[in-house]
């Protein structure tokens, strides 16, 4: 007699933190779905095709550096952002680049369109989850498995 | 659960907390050795040995979270003070693991991004987490009976679990600035095998560190409340 209700008492309270730990979640999933455009940090040049009024707006464009796109004019960074699909920015930056900005790597371009040429006004670099010494990669290079710059 | 009282577990880690120490200073100075002599990464140069305290402890502050979630948990439902203790004790230990992220996190975030801070879906789920922490440290020192206390703290450690997997899967879920999981993804680690054994070399030395820690913290509160009592009974 005793254990079942022991048993009751347990299935109660189970039952009542279920209840709270399902509510809350749901509610955080509604929350983050929401809003899962304001929580991605950056679009995609390929994203940006399919937005309206982009012009003027503050945006963050991320992608890689293009080959060959990284040039110093006029006192300007110039260099094209482009992503997957092969869509492209092209941005100009005023201020000092960070260290790891490199052509065929990983960037953050956050700032305005003005005449179709992104002004960028805040630069990071990103850098992927691949980490290998230079050792390790001048024997892919070797056997010829190496696929970056 | 119902066998295992306080007394029980702080004797028993009591006598293999030396053993742990021991282990803990024997990899971390192994790591240390490791991380300073180990090859930079081609492209973040020396920056990147950071990582080797910054994933450890980001693993630690998860995963002491979840066993805090889950002692809370058991704790409610069975009414069990071990279970209680478990994560009153673990819980500073986890504020300090998810400050030590934050802080190597915007280390190597201002040397490689070129910021300290930004706001991406990683980085604020991170410090959720450490403000989690910080709550349930604060909810279980403001009552005046440590009965009430675990009941709040128990609650708030279920809500926070919720937190877990969007701390572990922001990087999948939205685009962030952070860069992807290194070690548990799908398709293996991205990184060379003399990396994979630093890195877990120096995770075991800061788990058995962190199993120390929590050892003495579990004994120092299962002593004062044997003292506390024994007054009790006195007056």
């Amino acid at each position: 007699m005793r254990i079942i209700k022991l048993n009751n008492q347990i299935k109660k309270r189970f039952i009542f933190l279920l209840i709270i730990f399902v509510c809350f979640s749901a509610s955080i999933f509604l929350i983050s779905y929401s809003l899962k455009d304001q929580i991605a940090y950056f679009v995609e040049p390929t994203d940006l095709k399919n937005m309206d009024g982009i012009e003027n707006k503050y945006l963050r464009v991320g992608g890689l550096v293009k080959t060959n796109s990284l040039k110093f004019l006029d006192g300007n960074w110039n260099f094209e952002v482009i992503d997957q699909n092969q869509n492209s920015v092209n941005v100009v930056f005023s201020k000092t680049l960070p260290n790891l900005v490199e052509e065929n790597k990983g960037i953050i371009v956050e700032g305005k369109f003005v005449d179709n040429i992104f002004v960028a006004e805040i630069v990071l670099a990103k850098h992927d989850e691949n980490y290998m010494p230079q050792s390790a990669i001048d024997k892919l290079k070797e056997e010829g498995k190496w696929r970056g710059n | 659960m119902f066998a295992i009282t306080p007394n029980i577990l702080s004797n028993f880690m009591n006598s293999l907390s030396r053993y742990i120490i021991l282990l803990s200073v024997l990899l971390i100075s192994v790591a240390i050795f490791l991380i300073i002599f180990i090859e930079n990464d081609y492209y973040q140069g020396i920056s990147f040995k950071i990582m080797f305290i910054h994933v450890p402890t980001a693993w630690l502050s998860l995963a002491i979270f979840l066993v805090m979630g889950i002692s809370s948990i058991i704790g409610l439902i069975f009414k069990s003070p071990t279970a209680f203790i478990v994560s009153r004790s673990l819980s500073p230990i986890g504020l300090i693991m998810s400050i030590i992220v934050l802080v190597t996190g915007s280390i190597w975030g201002n040397l490689t991004w070129g910021a300290y801070w930004v706001w991406d879906a990683r980085l604020t789920s991170m410090l959720i987490l450490a403000f989690i922490y910080l709550g349930h440290i604060l909810l279980l020192y403001s009552f005046e009976h440590f009965q009430k206390a675990d009941f709040a703290a128990s609650i708030l450690a279920i809500i926070g679990l919720v937190n877990l997997p969007i701390v572990k899967f922001s990087v999948d879920w939205w685009t962030t600035l952070h860069q992807g999981s290194s070690v548990l993804r799908i398709g293996g680690p991205s990184m060379t095998n003399d990396y994979l054994i630093t890195l877990f070399v120096s995770f075991f030395g800061i788990f058995m560190l962190t199993i120390f820690w929590f050892s003495n913290i579990f004994y120092i509160i299962v002593e004062k409340r044997k003292i506390e009592r024994s007054i009790l009974l006195n007056d």
